[in-house]
């Protein structure tokens, strides 16, 4: 191809070629970098190559490209604003690479305007630099949770030792009182009347009650804590009532109630995951406040069911219920999400008219929820209660 | 430990001197850049060259966005190399960036330090006033983006190459293209702390004799900056340049080496 062929070639190609001398002073442009930049034909030659540059591309030319280009002796995919002679900016991506012509040392470039790709471009900046941010902002909060959670945990730990250390303190004396008492009682230092009797007998029961009080906080306290270890196994719940309710018997029977166990599911369908010994106390509390809320002459009822899961507590396709149903005084629909709180007794009166701290329902539902279960409640004000535990089937 | 910091730093050594000549690249560069200079210093002087935190060859996870988001940062690094090296007596010398990284250094621990000689040095980027650093705010945001959209698809300049110098035989060695890789994260945090710093305050405290190599028409660091910087800097020695862009050591290194010989040959100011 002759000369002139080349210079038409390269003058109508989509795209600007430059050459530059080692003093940056620019020997040749083809025409479509003087119709780019404004320029009449033949006006950029003899001007300086970072005349044609953004001041921003001025100064990434002297940090960065050139002096790449002095020791890589090339460069490519670079971006550069250019300045047109309006004014207006271009943006371009740049290729250049150096070479030896005689005694001088040139640098060729090539350089393609990219609208769309700087608009494509802008868009993924101003992602990044939202992304960047809210990294930045996740990673403070992380911290700053963190710093909460190490305080919430530290505190926790403290509550538990101080507990545990409490109530060391506390049943020693009482156990003291509880031990002094039955010595009184049964006359070794002297003989004792009955009005004296009576009152001993009182001692002893608060004594108990207070022993019973600090054990619960405890209980509560290690099940909040999670240092609870539950051994959960496959349990038949008709078999797990039916061994409690020996041990509810006698109250059961002071106070005239009547309790049932309804076993018309038949028992194979109701097998169960948990734990055994924590399901017991769970049934001994729910059982106990049954009697406690339900008038002399009323009763009560444990019934059984196998549902599809609807809670999002319960892993598993189906769930068995344990309905404990009482006749009893209810519990007012204003209140009843509280009774799950710790130290609340729901009574319509001022006074408290039941005995209790008030921890049982909480225990229990923890420990129902810990063995991968629930405890909910259901009432009627003046008609009674029904608490339901749900656990996971087998 | 010494051989860390060392090692975090890319640490070489050259020249059979015993005088210790420390060289500091600027902005945007690695030690490579004084490739064209340093040999001729090599039989005078122990060159020593570093990378930046970041930069270059250097341990990326050394550099802290939050502590090196100030040039004193980069100063105690220059220290910590120093004391690892046990170097006295040492020439620092700083181009751009590093003019003010080497000032920074030298107040600190002037014992240290016989002279510096400062390429290409500016003191504040930023017009402030009756001062003409040479910017506006916009034009180093512009400078960011500019960096920016480079990083996005500068695929080749962060992957390591093997690149040959066919025009300078003499020199012999292999260039590992690690010029420019740096981190972009880093590269924009580097920019940061250069263009909005200001060390206008550190110069009136300097008590190390130095050299002020100041291009015609640099950008960076254009005349009425070097003149600044003369005024402010006790014991300092301005001499302008034939040279034109920011890189003299780069694209006039015979002139560079002239002027640096010419100083150091003669007794310094104080």
């Amino acid at each position: 191809m002759s000369r002139g062929n080349v210079d038409r070639t390269l003058d109508h190609a989509p795209c600007c070629f430059v050459t530059i001398d080692d003093e940056r002073r620019i020997l040749y442009a083809n025409a479509t970098a003087h119709t780019l930049l404004g320029y009449d034909a033949g006006a950029l030659e003899g001007k300086s190559f970072e005349s044609l540059l953004s001041l921003p591309a001025r100064i990434f030319f002297q940090t960065h490209l050139d002096p790449m280009l002095r020791l890589h002796r090339r460069a490519d995919e670079i971006f550069l604003l250019l300045a047109k002679q309006s004014g207006e900016k271009a943006g371009v991506l740049m290729n250049a690479s150096t070479r030896v012509e005689g005694e001088a040392s040139l640098i060729d470039f090539v350089m393609l305007e990219v609208k769309e790709r700087q608009k494509y471009e802008d868009e993924l900046l101003r992602a990044r630099h939202f992304a960047d941010e809210a990294r930045a902002t996740l990673e403070q909060q992380y911290l700053r949770l963190s710093e909460q959670s190490a305080a919430l945990e530290h505190a926790s730990r403290a509550k538990s030792e101080f507990l545990a250390t409490m109530s060391h303190e506390l049943r020693t004396p009482l156990n003291a009182i509880g031990g002094y008492t039955e010595i009184l009682k049964l006359g070794i230092r002297g003989p004792v009347n009955d009005a004296q009797l009576d009152d001993l007998v009182r001692i002893q029961k608060n004594t108990l009650h207070l022993l019973n009080l600090i054990n619960e906080v405890l209980n509560l306290s290690r099940i909040e804590s999670g240092t609870v270890d539950y051994d959960i196994g496959v349990i038949r719940p008709i078999k797990l009532v039916e061994s409690v309710e020996p041990l509810l018997r006698p109250q059961i029977d002071a106070k005239g109630l009547r309790l049932a166990i309804d076993r018309s599911v038949p028992d194979e369908t109701l097998f169960a995951r948990g734990d055994e010994e924590k399901m017991q106390q769970v049934l001994v509390n729910l059982l106990s406040n049954a009697m406690k809320f339900t008038n002399a002459g009323g009763n009560i009822t444990v019934s059984f069911e196998r549902v599809p899961t609807s809670s999002e507590c319960i892993r598993s396709t189906d769930t068995i219920l344990i309905h404990v149903r009482d006749s009893g005084i209810g519990i007012p629909a204003s209140r009843l999400n509280a009774v799950f709180d710790p130290f609340v007794q729901i009574s319509s009166g001022l006074t408290r008219t039941h005995e209790g701290a008030g921890l049982g329902l909480a225990i229990s539902r923890d420990l129902a929820r810990g063995m991968g279960g629930d405890l909910t409640a259901t009432s009627t004000l003046g008609e009674g209660s029904t608490f339901t535990v749900a656990l996971p089937t087998a | 430990m010494a051989t860390d910091v060392l090692v975090r730093h890319a640490v070489t050594q050259k020249g059979t001197g015993t005088q210790p000549m420390l060289f500091l690249h600027g902005f945007g560069c690695d030690q490579n850049m004084w490739r064209f200079i340093s040999p001729a210093f090599m039989d005078d002087y122990r060159l020593v060259l570093i990378d930046h935190a970041g930069c270059g060859a250097s341990d990326v996870s050394v550099y802290d966005a939050e502590r090196h988001a100030s040039l004193d940062a980069y100063a105690s690094d220059v220290l910590e190399v120093c004391a690892a090296l046990d170097l006295q007596d040492v020439i620092l010398v700083g181009h751009s960036v590093s003019a003010m990284i080497a000032v920074l250094a030298a107040n600190r621990e002037p014992e240290r330090f016989s002279r510096m000689i400062l390429i290409g040095p500016s003191a504040r980027y930023i017009d402030d006033g009756a001062y003409v650093g040479g910017f506006a705010r916009e034009d180093i945001e512009g400078l960011l983006e500019t960096m920016d959209r480079n990083f996005i698809g500068w695929a080749n300049f962060l992957a390591p190459a093997i690149m040959k110098n066919p025009d300078r035989p003499e020199l012999g060695e292999e260039l590992t293209a690690s010029f420019c890789s740096t981190d972009p994260v880093v590269a924009r945090g580097f920019a940061r702390a250069t263009f909005f710093a200001d060390n206008r305050a550190d110069l009136a405290l300097v008590r190390v004799p130095s050299l002020i190599l100041q291009c015609s028409d640099d950008i960076i660091a254009p005349l009425s900056v070097g003149e600044y910087l003369h005024r402010e800097l006790p014991g300092s020695t301005l001499r302008v340049m034939n040279a034109t862009g920011h890189c003299p050591h780069m694209s006039a290194p015979e002139e560079t080496i002239a002027l640096m010989q010419d100083y150091l040959a003669s007794p310094p100011r104080t």
